[in-house]
C-alpha cells in the first residue's frame, strides 16, 4: 500500500471540543478543571429513531451517531465495509453487568448490558442502520485499535474490491475506570485541567474520550477532506528502532523532512513518555511547526483517530484552528502535508501521513 | 386484575425505557411484539427478567415465554395464575 | 498476483487436550470435554455444563513456563501454551519471531481474573497483590504478554467480534501477508471461562443444562468452553525461503454482516450463506469440491436453523458431510474459529470427519442431518469452517489440502 492514495470522503468527531456541530476552527478551548475531559454529546434524537435509542448506552449512541454523521458529511452512499477500533468498548455496560451479577446474585439478569459490552456491538448497530452487509470487523488493541482498523481499510481499498469503507474509533471514560487507572498512575496526581496540560513536569496525563469516524474511498469525491497516504505502526520500539523508522517511513513515501508543513504529536504532558516526541523531531525535523492535540481530547486508547481527524480538517481548511496557534512560533507557509506521530503509554507508536486533496 | 395490568404497564415502560409511552397508550390486548409496541427478542428477555424480579416467576423456556409475553393481558393472566389466591 | 497463504504450524489447548495431538486423540476416541466448572465461583456450577481446561491457573503457568502467575491471567496462559506449541510445530525460533506478526482474538480479555478482584480494585481501602491484575481486563493485555514472552514484534493486533473473533484474526493475518506487510502471521484466539460470560449467555437464555445437541430437534442452547488456538500463516515465498513444511492452505475466507439483529441470526441464514459462498469463490473451489463443513453449530435454536438453511441454499441437495465439534470443546467464543480451523487442518491431514455428538433427530424446520459417525480414511481435500457471532458477524474460512 506504499503508493495507495485513500481519500477521506467525509468524517465526524465527537470530542470534548465543539467538533461535532460547532465552529471548531474559531472556538476557544473548552476546558475542564478536573483531569478528565468529557465528550460534548450531541442530541442523538436527530440521528437515531427513539425505538432504537431507548436501550442504547452512552458509548453505543456516541459511536453510532458519529458513524452516521460521517457518512452524511461525505454525501456518499452507505459503506461496503465497516471497521472500527476501541480499546475498552462500552465500559459502562461492562461495569453494569459485573455489578448486576453481584447485586442480583447471578439470577434474573438483564441481557442488555452484556450484549452492549461486546466490543463489536457498535459495529453491528452501524451495519444494521446502514444496511451494510459487507465485511465488518472490530480491533481492540489499546493504541493500535484504530490504527489496525485503518490499515485493514487501506488494504481493502487497495485491493479494489470495495468502494467505500467506514472506519472509526470510539472510547468512553467512566468514573469507575478513571479511578482504576489512577491506581496505576495513568493520571496526574495534582488536578491540573487540560489548559495547563503541558505546564507541569510530572508523570501521568489527563483522561479523555470520544468518537471519530471516516468514510474512506479510492475516489476524490466533492466533499473529500484529505488524503491518507501512509501509516506505520511500531510495537514497543527501542530508541534506536524508532530513530531509524521515521526516516525510513518518509523515504518510503518519497518525501523529505522539509516537505512536511506541520507535525501533530500525541504529547500528553507525561514526563515519562513525552521524550519520544522531543527526541524524534529534534533529530529529524527540528524546524517544522509542531502542535500537540491531547489537550483537546484527553489521553485515551483511540486518541490517534482524533489526530487524523484534526489533520484532515487542517488540510481541508488550509488553516490552523485558533486554539492551536499559540503552540507554534510561526504558522506553516502552506498546508500540503501533515505528519502525525502518536504513541499510547510508550507502547504502541504510530506515524500517519496525510496530504491535502 | 385491572390494578395489576396498570402496574404491569408502568413496569414495562420503566424496564424497557419506553420514554414517550404512557400506560394508557398500551392496549391490554395489543401485541407487545412486532406490530404493536415494536418490541423485539431482547425486550422479551428483559420482560422475563421483570417477571422474575417483580413477581418471582421464572420462565425457563423461551418458546413458552413468547406466549406469556404476547400482550399485557396474557402477562397479567399468567401472573395471576401463578399467585396464590 | 497476491501470495498464497499457507498454514505451517499450529498449537492448541482445549478441554479435550493440552495440545494438538491430545485433541486429535480425544476426537478419535469420541471423548468430549463437558463437565462442571472447578475454577469458577458461580451459582450455576452444578447446573450448567462447561468444557473447562482441567488444569488450575497455577498449573497452566507451569505448563506455559512462566515463573510466576502474578499478572498472568488464565486467558494469557492458555494463549501462551497454544502459542508455544504453534511456534514449535512451525519450527520457528527466537530468531524468527521478531519478524512475525501476531493477530490475536479475545472476547473479554482478562475478565476471568479481574472479575474475582474487581470490587477490591474499585475500593480505595483495599490494597494487595490484586493490583497486578488491574490492567489485564482489556483484550490487548493477553496479546502483548504472549507477544513479549515469545519475542513477536513485527505487527500486533487484537480482534473482538464475539464468536467469530479468531476466524477474523486469521483473515486479517492472511490479508497482511497477501499485501506483503508480513511474511509470517500467527493468528487465532484465546478464551477463558468467566462468571461474566456464563451469566451473559444465561441472561440470553441460550445455555442448555444438558450437553449441547447441535442440529438436533431437541436442541436448547450452547455449552460454553475455554481454550486457545493459534495457526502459523506464511506466504508462499517465505515457505520456500525457509523450507517450511506446509500443513494446509488457507485458500479462501469471507466475513459478511447480516445487518439483521444485534444478537440473532436472520431466519434464512443470509450472512452465513454470503460468507460461505464468497469464501468458496475466493478459494477458486466449487461446492462439489467441499468434502466437509465444520459448522458453527452452537446448538442454539436460532443458529442451527439459520445455518442449516444457509447450507441448503448453498449446496442444494448435495450438502457435504458436516458436523459441529462444539459438543467436544464447548463454545469457546473468541477461540472457536482458531480451534475449528485446526480441526479442519486435522480433517485434511488425517483424512477424517469428526462426529457431531449428541444428535438424534433432525430439526423440523430444516432438512439437514449432521454426520454422527467418526469417518476415517475419508478423502477430505477442502473444508469450510464457519464462525458466526453477535452483531451479525459471519465468517467462513476455506482450508485446503496443500498441492
Amino acid at each position: 500500500m506504499s503508493k495507495h492514495r485513500c481519500y477521506i470522503q467525509g468524517s465526524a468527531a465527537i470530542s470534548a471540543q465543539p467538533t461535532f456541530d460547532g465552529d471548531f476552527f474559531s472556538a476557544p478551548l473548552t476546558t475542564t478543571s478536573a483531569n478528565n475531559l468529557v465528550a460534548m454529546e450531541p442530541d442523538y434524537k436527530a440521528f437515531i429513531p427513539p425505538n432504537s435509542l431507548r436501550r442504547m448506552s452512552r458509548m453505543l449512541k456516541m459511536g453510532l451517531t458519529t458513524a452516521l454523521k460521517a457518512v452524511q458529511n461525505s454525501g456518499q452512499p452507505s459503506p461496503d465495509v465497516i471497521i472500527t477500533g476501541t480499546g475498552k468498548g462500552s465500559l459502562s455496560d461492562t461495569e453494569k453487568f459485573i455489578r448486576d451479577i453481584e447485586a442480583y446474585k447471578e439470577s434474573a439478569l438483564n441481557p442488555t448490558p452484556f450484549i452492549q459490552s461486546t466490543y463489536n456491538s457498535v459495529n453491528g448497530l452501524i451495519a444494521l442502520q446502514q444496511k451494510s452487509t459487507g465485511y465488518n470487523n472490530t480491533f481492540v488493541h489499546r493504541g493500535f485499535s484504530f490504527e489496525n482498523a485503518l490499515l485493514d481499510s487501506l488494504l481493502q481499498l487497495a485491493e479494489g474490491n470495495v468502494q467505500r469503507t467506514l472506519t472509526g474509533a470510539f472510547e468512553e471514560m467512566t468514573a469507575e475506570h478513571f479511578y482504576i487507572k489512577s491506581r496505576i498512575g495513568f493520571w496526574k496526581e495534582a488536578t491540573i485541567g487540560n489548559a495547563a496540560l503541558f505546564e507541569h513536569n510530572t508523570p501521568g496525563s489527563i483522561s479523555g474520550e470520544g468518537s471519530t469516524f471516516f468514510l474512506l474511498g479510492n475516489d476524490k469525491t466533492p466533499h473529500a477532506e484529505a488524503v491518507i497516504t501512509g501509516m506505520k505502526m511500531l510495537y514497543k520500539p527501542s530508541a534506536e528502532a524508532l530513530n531509524k523508522a521515521l526516516p525510513q517511513f518518509l523515504q518510503k513515501h518519497d518525501i523529505q523532512p522539509g516537505d512536511i508543513d506541520l507535525v501533530i504529536t500525541g504529547r500528553n504532558g507525561d514526563i515519562n513518555t513525552d521524550h519520544y516526541y522531543r527526541v524524534l523531531f529534534s533529530a529529524h525535523c527540528p524546524h517544522t511547526p509542531e502542535v500537540p492535540f491531547k489537550q483537546l481530547c484527553g489521553e485515551h486508547d483511540t486518541a490517534g483517530a482524533f489526530a487524523v481527524w484534526l489533520a484532515a480538517q487542517i488540510l481541508k481548511r488550509r488553516a490552523l484552528p485558533a486554539i492551536l496557534q499559540p503552540y507554534v512560533s510561526h504558522l506553516p507557509k502552506t498546508f500540503r502535508r501533515v505528519l502525525i506521530y502518536n504513541h499510547f503509554i510508550g507502547e504502541q507508536h504510530t506515524f500517519f501521513l496525510l496530504e491535502r486533496v | 386484575m385491572e390494578a395489576l395490568k396498570l402496574k404491569l404497564k408502568e413496569q414495562i415502560i420503566e424496564a424497557l425505557n419506553l420514554q414517550d409511552t404512557k400506560p394508557e397508550d398500551i392496549d391490554d390486548n395489543a401485541p407487545l411484539f412486532g406490530e404493536g409496541l415494536g418490541l423485539d427478542s431482547i425486550d422479551s428477555l428483559e420482560l422475563m427478567v421483570l417477571l422474575e424480579r417483580q413477581y418471582g416467576i421464572k420462565v425457563e423456556d423461551p418458546r413458552e415465554g413468547r406466549k406469556i409475553l404476547a400482550s399485557v393481558q396474557s402477562m397479567a393472566e399468567f401472573i395471576q395464575s401463578k399467585q396464590p389466591a | 498476483m497476491a501470495e498464497r497463504v499457507f498454514i505451517t504450524g499450529m498449537g492448541l489447548i482445549t478441554a479435550i487436550g493440552d495440545n494438538v495431538m491430545e485433541n486429535l486423540r480425544s476426537l478419535r476416541l469420541q471423548q468430549h470435554g463437558m463437565g462442571h466448572t472447578r475454577h469458577i465461583n458461580t451459582i450455576h456450577k452444578e447446573v450448567l455444563p462447561v468444557a473447562e481446561v482441567r488444569h488450575s491457573t497455577a498449573q497452566l503457568a507451569a505448563i506455559a513456563g512462566v515463573p510466576t502467575v502474578q499478572g498472568y491471567t488464565r486467558t494469557t496462559l492458555l494463549g501462551l501454551i497454544a502459542m508455544k506449541e504453534a511456534l514449535q510445530s512451525a519450527g520457528l525460533t527466537e530468531t524468527d519471531t521478531p519478524s512475525a506478526g501476531f493477530i490475536n482474538a479475545s472476547t473479554v480479555g482478562g475478565m476471568c481474573d479481574t472479575e474475582k478482584v474487581y470490587f477490591d480494585i474499585i475500593d480505595p481501602e483495599q490494597h494487595g497483590e490484586f493490583l497486578d491484575y488491574i490492567d489485564t481486563l482489556d483484550c490487548a493485555d493477553c496479546t502483548q504478554r504472549i507477544a513479549d514472552e515469545t519475542g513477536i514484534g513485527a505487527h500486533i493486533a487484537t480482534i473482538s467480534t464475539a464468536c467469530s473473533s479468531s476466524a477474523n484474526a486469521l483473515m486479517y493475518g492472511a490479508r497482511l501477508i497477501k499485501h506483503g506487510q508480513l511474511d509470517i502471521a500467527i493468528c487465532g484466539g484465546t478464551e477463558a471461562l468467566t462468571r461474566f460470560t456464563i451469566n451473559g449467555f444465561n441472561s440470553l437464555k441460550n445455555i442448555d443444562k444438558r450437553h449441547c445437541k447441535p442440529f438436533d430437534l431437541d436442541r436448547n442452547g450452547l455449552n460454553l468452553g475455554e481454550g486457545a488456538a493459534y495457526l502459523v500463516l506464511e506466504s508462499e515465498s517465505q515457505v520456500k525461503r525457509r523450507g517450511a513444511k506446509v500443513l494446509a492452505e488457507l485458500s479462501g475466507y469471507c466475513n459478511a454482516n447480516e445487518a439483521f439483529h444485534p444478537t440473532a441470526p436472520s431466519p434464512e441464514g443470509d450472512g452465513a450463506y454470503a460468507a460461505m459462498k464468497n469464501a468458496l469463490a475466493m478459494s477458486g473451489r466449487t461446492i462439489a469440491d467441499v468434502q466437509y463443513v465444520n459448522v458453527h453449530g452452537t446448538a442454539t435454536l436460532n443458529n442451527d436453523a439459520s445455518e442449516g438453511k444457509a447450507l441448503l441454499r448453498l449446496f442444494g441437495d448435495k450438502v457435504p458431510m458436516f458436523s459441529s465439534t462444539k459438543p467436544f470443546t464447548g463454545h469457546t467464543l473468541a477461540a472457536a474459529g482458531g480451534i475449528e480451523a485446526i480441526f479442519s487442518v486435522l480433517a485434511i491431514r488425517e483424512q477424517m470427519v469428526f462426529p457431531n455428538l449428541n444428535f438424534s433427530d433432525k430439526m423440523e424446520e430444516v432438512d439437514v442431518t449432521p454426520e454422527t459417525r467418526l469417518l476415517e480414511q475419508f478423502p477430505v481435500r477442502n473444508v469450510l469452517s464457519n464462525s458466526f457471532g453477535f452483531g451479525g458477524n459471519n465468517a467462513s474460512l476455506v482450508i485446503s489440502k496443500y498441492e
